[in-house]
C-alpha cells in the first residue's frame, strides 16, 4: 500500500476575512516533496502524484489524497474539538463559584460587589448565538488562542474556528482525475469529517482543482454575537505522472531470488 | 506457477514500520519494525524483526513495506541475501542500490530457487528508506528465508 498523500491547507483566517479572499492568505504543504511536489508553503503548491502501471498497462498503485484544513495562529488542530466545550463549562463553573463567594459576603461592600460582578461577567465572556449552519459553534464562549475566555470581541483577539472544506471541484474533478468526497471519521481532531480523493493516474498531466473553504467571522447582529459563515475558494494543482513498475532484484521481470552462495547446513 | 508440491504459489512478507518510532530511535529494533508473512508452512518469529519465513522451491516471495501511520513515507531500499562467509554484515552478491527517487516503483519479488539449501536460514539485509536525510536509511539483518 503506498503512502497516503496529505495536503495541509493553512489559512490566515483574520486576513482572509478582511480581504474576503484566500489569495495570499493560504499556505499549502504536502508530504510529497521527496516525490517532486513544488512550491511548498506557498499558495501555489503543485502536488506531485506518482502513479505506476504494470507491464500490461493496468494501474499498479492507488494514490489517495487527504486534505487537512488548519488555521494559522489558532488553537492547534491537534487539540480535540471538545476543548472548546470543556473550557466553556470551566468558565461557567468558575463564575458560579465566584457568585457563591460574593453572596456570602457582608452587604456593606456595595462598591466591591459591583466590581466583583463586573469581573465575573468578564470571566464568563459572551455566548455565541446560532446562525444558519454554524449551529455547532453556538452556545459556546469565545476563546483566545490560549483557551482563555474573551469578553471584548472588538479587539480581534479571539480564536477562529477551524476552516472547513465544503467542496473540492474544478478541472481535476471534471476531467475525472480525482474522485473527492467527504468521509466520516471517528477522529475527534478532524471533527468527524475529512475530504479525501482517489486519483486516476493513467492520464499524466497537470490539473487544477479548487477547494471551497468555509471560514467563520464573529459579528454582532441585533446585540448578539454570532459566528457567520464566509465561503471562499482557493485553487491548487496536481501534477500526475505515471511510470512502469519493475522487479527490484532484476530491474526487469520476475526471476529467481539472488541468494548468496556459501550458505550450507 | 508449478512448484511440484502444489503449495500456495506466493508468500507475501509485510514489513510493518513505525516510521516515527524508528526515526526517533534511529533504529528498527524495539518494536519499530515487525515482519509478518502469510506462508503455508511454519514460519517462526511472526510479528517480530526476526521473522524466518518457511518457503518451498518454486514459490514466489514478495516483500511489501507498510507504514503504521499511512501518512509517513517508507520504502524498501534494498534486500541483500547474506552469504555464509559474510553473514556478519558484509554486503552479499547482488548488492545494488537502486535509484532513490523511484523506490515506489520497485516490486520486491523473486522465485525461491530449486538449488536453495534446505533447513538452514538464509538471512537477508533489509534496508528501509524513510523520507530523506542522513539517518533516513535503517536496516535489519535478522530476518531470513528457510527452505522446507
Amino acid at each position: 500500500m503506498p503512502q497516503q498523500l496529505a495536503i495541509i491547507v493553512l489559512v490566515d483566517i483574520g486576513n482572509a476575512l478582511e480581504s474576503r479572499s484566500l489569495k495570499d492568505n493560504t499556505y499549502l504543504f504536502d508530504n510529497m516533496k521527496l516525490h517532486g511536489s513544488e512550491n511548498q508553503g506557498t499558495g501555489d503548491l503543485v502536488t506531485a502524484i506518482n502513479g505506476a502501471y504494470w507491464s500490461d498497462g493496468s494501474q499498479a498503485s492507488e494514490q489517495v489524497l487527504n486534505w487537512l484544513p488548519y488555521s494559522l495562529g489558532s488553537i492547534p488542530p491537534t487539540v480535540p474539538r471538545s476543548y472548546q466545550a470543556a473550557r466553556t463549562q470551566q468558565a461557567d463553573r468558575q463564575a458560579l463559584a465566584d457568585l457563591t463567594a460574593l453572596t456570602g459576603r457582608p452587604s456593606s461592600d456595595g462598591e466591591d460587589a459591583e466590581a466583583a460582578l463586573s469581573a465575573i461577567r468578564k470571566n464568563v465572556g459572551t455566548r455565541v448565538r446560532a446562525a444558519g449552519r454554524s449551529r455547532a459553534l453556538a452556545g459556546q464562549q469565545v476563546l483566545d488562542v490560549t483557551g482563555k475566555v474573551v469578553s471584548d470581541h472588538g479587539q480581534g483577539l479571539h480564536n477562529y474556528p477551524a476552516p472547513v472544506i465544503t467542496d473540492v471541484f474544478g478541472e481535476a474533478v471534471d476531467e475525472k482525475i480525482i474522485y473527492p468526497a467527504a468521509y466520516g471519521s471517528p477522529d475527534l481532531v478532524t471533527d468527524g469529517w475529512y475530504w479525501s480523493a482517489t486519483v486516476d493516474t493513467s492520464r499524466p498531466g497537470t490539473y487544477t482543482y479548487k477547494m471551497r473553504i468555509q471560514l467563520h467571522e464573529l459579528v454582532q447582529r441585533a446585540g448578539d454575537w454570532t459566528w457567520e459563515p464566509v465561503n471562499l475558494v482557493c485553487e491548487s494543482r496536481l501534477q500526475v505522472v505515471s511510470q512502469p513498475r519493475r522487479n527490484a532484484f532484476t530491474q526487469a521481470g520476475l526471476s529467481y531470488l539472488p541468494l548468496a552462495p556459501g550458505v550450507s547446513a | 506457477m508449478t512448484n511440484g508440491v502444489g503449495v500456495k504459489p506466493q508468500v507475501n512478507i509485510a514489513v510493518v514500520v513505525d516510521v516515527i518510532g524508528a526515526l526517533s530511535d534511529r533504529s528498527l529494533l524495539g518494536g519499530n519494525c515487525c515482519l509478518i508473512d502469510d506462508g503455508p508452512f511454519d514460519s517462526t518469529g511472526q510479528g517480530t524483526h526476526e521473522l524466518h519465513t518457511a518457503v518451498a522451491p518454486g514459490q514466489v516471495v514478495q516483500w511489501y513495506a507498510l507504514a503504521v501511520d499511512l501518512q509517513t513515507p517508507v520504502e524498501i531500499r534494498n534486500i541483500t541475501f547474506l552469504g555464509g562467509a559474510d553473514a556478519a554484515g558484509g554486503a552479499g552478491p547482488g548488492e545494488r542500490v537502486v535509484d532513490g527517487d523511484h523506490l515506489d516503483l520497485n516490486v520486491w519479488s523473486g522465485v525461491v530457487p530449486y538449488s536453495m539449501t534446505r533447513g538452514v536460514p538464509h538471512r537477508y539485509r533489509l534496508e528501509l528508506q524513510m523520507y530523506e536525510g542522513e539517518n533516513s536509511v535503517l536496516h535489519l539483518e535478522t530476518p531470513g528465508l528457510l527452505c522446507v
